[in-house]
């Protein structure tokens, strides 16, 4: 009997091995972890097995080949930020030590929530990047899905999951017209969306402050105003439904942030649409003479990734906050251009990034609170660590030398 | 009619020019530094970080002008970070320009809690440079105009030079001409032995200096401290008005001017509360001001050749 045909068993196995694995995982059950590594170890066995053994090797080596710019960049930013921590008098192996244990163990769940809304601004961003164009200003983006959340939070009332589908769409669309007007004057005048997204980033965090008063903020008490809680019904549903060990507020949100960065792997790899989005993206010129306009696509590209972050506000208010607050210091949107450079904008890539960011920053807060060492030197190991890693060339020069050196060593010897 | 000058007066004039220094300063950066061939998105960063020297080095040794020293050093300096990132690491500048702006509100968070325990709000500093408050005498005299343009504070004074120096250098000099020959055409510039590199780091530290000089403007000039976020997007809008203003230094000048004139209108607005609408709107006027502007203008004058291109020389493998 040929192995070949047990496929069909063996991916649905994996495949619930791995979603199991996986919610086990995000709800602070570290044993969820031992599923997925099973969930892989099985599709790798059962490829060897099946006679792509080569296929399966070339697979894991470039996985691996990948992972190591991010890997070295880390290791290096890591030991800065250690030598920096010495020089100004704080100890590093204790910081470490906490900024580890806080960010992947106690306060995993807190890493989670961090990471949903970077995976939506992270994708919108480097969606925007593979038709070659920068969304810088996905925080205004965000701020338009989270108004949008919450004003039909507030006053929508259908059944559950209906309306929360529902919330989703009509944010995301929003947020994706807010782009509408840098696009047209990208394709009409060529005015930079660099500038352009930026400084309506800007016009969506003062516009949301006059939103919050009309939406029952209390404009005569204290900063920062707070909106009128939604509706309990557009609530997104909680893990603790189910899982009664996880956190109570960790929700549903990073689901579909994962579910959606598959989408947008999905749609740039195998879909005409993501084709042309790449093409403009690479080469322009190229594209028009193929027929792609070039036009058409950047106004796609934009509204796409406006629609991306928007959901990255929808995602909080309906998730976590279940209100607006004014001027939410989080900054998802400046966070999501690190993520996807981080991830050079490979959508899969985002997920990984995400939670390396917010895991970052919840073993910062942790870091800060057990041992007093300011958790900003979180803030600077992720820019060493964003230095090293889009600084690909760096690693291009030095492979180079090490080769040249053995070369004349060899011709030596 | 007095509504009308309660707002139009010679005192928004003279909030036009302050308004428009900072945006002024990091514009004529981005114009040598576009013209050299580069994109330098990073201006927000090294405001923010020549901002906070200024302040920090006001605050402990008690002198403004060795604040304002340490922050245009500071601003040089870390623009140097941009300049190895683009010119030596052969990265796409945009994506240099971000990474150093996330990298400099990471060193200004953690210099502040190192040095003041806290993030936010330094402490205030015992002396600003707008007490060296000068007026021109004769000139401060002249009507509408004087008092706007010939009493001011140093660094206004500092702008209006750099200004001046800066549009001879691009015109009448050599080195502006190689500047220039950097942005439009490297190869030709290489040919003739003159390294692109050497041009282009110099254009990326003369806009790191001038974003210290904005940097510094806002937090020792303008005001008694650094806050976090205190460039409120300045940056992008300098870039905005170097576009507008055509690559030239006067043009960004004058295109600063006018950002600095809808930065002024907003504040008087908000002050005199003569129309019943949210503050807010005020406020998002200026942006709304560059969005028109940076649109409308851009289709009027071609940017450099070569800007945001990757300069490298290929060698032939031994």
């Amino acid at each position: 009997m040929s192995i070949t045909r047990l496929k069909p068993i063996v991916l649905i196995l994996a495949l619930v091995l791995g979603l199991a694995g996986l919610v086990l995982y995000l709800s602070s059950y570290f044993i969820g972890l031992l599923l997925m590594l099973a969930a892989v170890i099985i599709v790798f066995a059962y490829r060897a097995a099946s006679g792509e053994k080569e296929a399966a090797a070339e697979d894991a080596r470039r996985l691996l080949r990948n992972l190591s710019v991010p890997a070295a960049g880390v290791a290096v930013a890591v030991l800065v930020g250690g030598i920096l921590m010495l020089a100004t008098g704080y100890d590093p192996v204790a910081a470490y030590r906490a900024l580890f244990y806080g960010g992947f163990v106690k306060n995993w769940h807190i890493s989670i929530l961090n990471a949903s809304p970077l995976i939506f601004t992270g994708l919108a961003v480097a969606f925007a990047f593979k038709a070659s164009l920068f969304n810088i200003g996905a925080e205004g983006q965000y701020y338009v899905g989270a108004m949008v959340a919450t004003y039909l939070g507030i006053f929508l009332k259908l059944p559950p999951l209906f309306s929360i589908i529902l919330i989703f769409l009509v944010s995301g669309l929003l947020s994706a017209l807010y782009n509408f007007i840098p696009a047209l004057l990208k394709v009409r005048t060529g005015a930079h969306e660099v500038i352009t997204t930026m400084m309506f980033a800007h016009i969506a965090r003062y516009v949301s402050s006059i939103f919050i008063r009309g939406m029952g903020g209390d404009s005569a008490g204290p900063h920062p105003y707070v909106s009128d809680p939604i509706l309990e019904s557009n609530w997104l549903p909680r893990f603790q439904s189910i899982l009664p060990r996880a956190n109570y507020r960790l929700h549903a949100g990073i689901l579909i942030a994962i579910a959606m960065a598959i989408f947008v792997h999905y749609i740039l790899t195998r879909t005409k649409f993501g084709f042309e989005i790449r093409a403009v993206g690479q080469n322009p010129q190229a594209a028009r003479m193929q027929g792609i306009s070039v036009g058409k696509n950047i106004f796609r590209a934009l509204l796409f990734a406006g629609f991306l972050a928007g959901l990255a506000g929808t995602n909080q208010v309906l998730g976590l906050e279940h209100k607006l607050f004014e001027n939410l210091q989080a900054g998802y949107g400046w966070n999501g251009i690190s993520v996807a450079l981080l991830a050079s904008n490979h959508p899969i890539g985002v997920i990984f990034a995400s939670l390396l960011w917010g895991a970052l920053d919840a073993g910062g807060q942790y870091m800060a609170r057990t041992t007093q060492t300011p958790n900003a030197i979180v803030e600077i190991i992720k820019g060493i660590i964003l230095f090293l890693v889009v600084a690909r060339y760096l690693y291009v020069a030095l492979r180079n030398r090490i080769k040249r050196r053995r070369r004349t060593a060899g011709e030596a010897a | 009619m007095d509504a009308f000058f309660s707002i139009f007066n010679e005192n928004l004039l003279i909030a036009t020019i302050r308004l428009a220094t900072p945006i002024t300063l990091a514009a004529i950066g981005a114009t040598i530094c576009e013209r050299a061939g580069i994109v330098n998105i990073a201006m927000e960063g090294l405001m923010i970080i020549g901002a906070f020297f200024a302040a920090t080095v006001s605050l402990l040794t008690g002198n403004p002008w060795l604040g304002l020293l340490a922050g245009v050093v500071a601003g040089g300096l870390f623009s140097l970070i941009h300049a190895v990132g683009c010119i030596s690491f052969h990265l796409d500048h945009v994506v240099s320009g971000a990474v150093v702006n996330i990298l400099a509100f990471g060193v200004a968070r953690y210099l502040m809690v190192l040095f003041y325990g806290h993030p936010g709000t330094t402490d205030p500093i015992p002396r600003s440079l707008a007490e060296f408050q000068l007026a021109i005498p004769g000139l401060s005299r002249i009507p509408v105009i004087g008092r706007a343009l010939f009493q001011q504070t140093p660094i206004v004074y500092i702008s209006f030079v750099l200004v001046i120096c800066f549009a001879i250098l691009m015109k009448k000099t050599r080195l502006g001409l190689h500047i220039r020959a950097a942005g439009e055409h490297p190869l030709a510039l290489e040919t003739i032995g003159v390294s692109v590199f050497k041009m282009r780091y110099l254009a990326v530290v003369i806009s790191g200096i001038t974003s210290g000089f904005a940097g510094a403007f806002l937090s020792i000039e303008n005001n008694v401290s650094f806050t976090e976020g205190m460039t409120g997007g300045r940056g992008f809008i300098a870039l905005a008005a170097n576009i507008s203003g055509g690559w030239t230094p006067i043009g960004s000048f004058l295109a600063a001017l006018f950002f600095g004139f809808a930065d002024a209108l907003q504040v008087r607005f908000q002050i005199i509360k003569l129309l019943p609408i949210p503050p807010e709107l005020f406020i998002i006027f200026p942006y709304a001001a560059t969005i028109v502007a940076v649109a409308g203008l851009v289709r009027r004058s071609r940017p450099p050749k070569e800007v945001g291109v990757d300069f490298i020389i290929e060698r032939e493998e031994e």
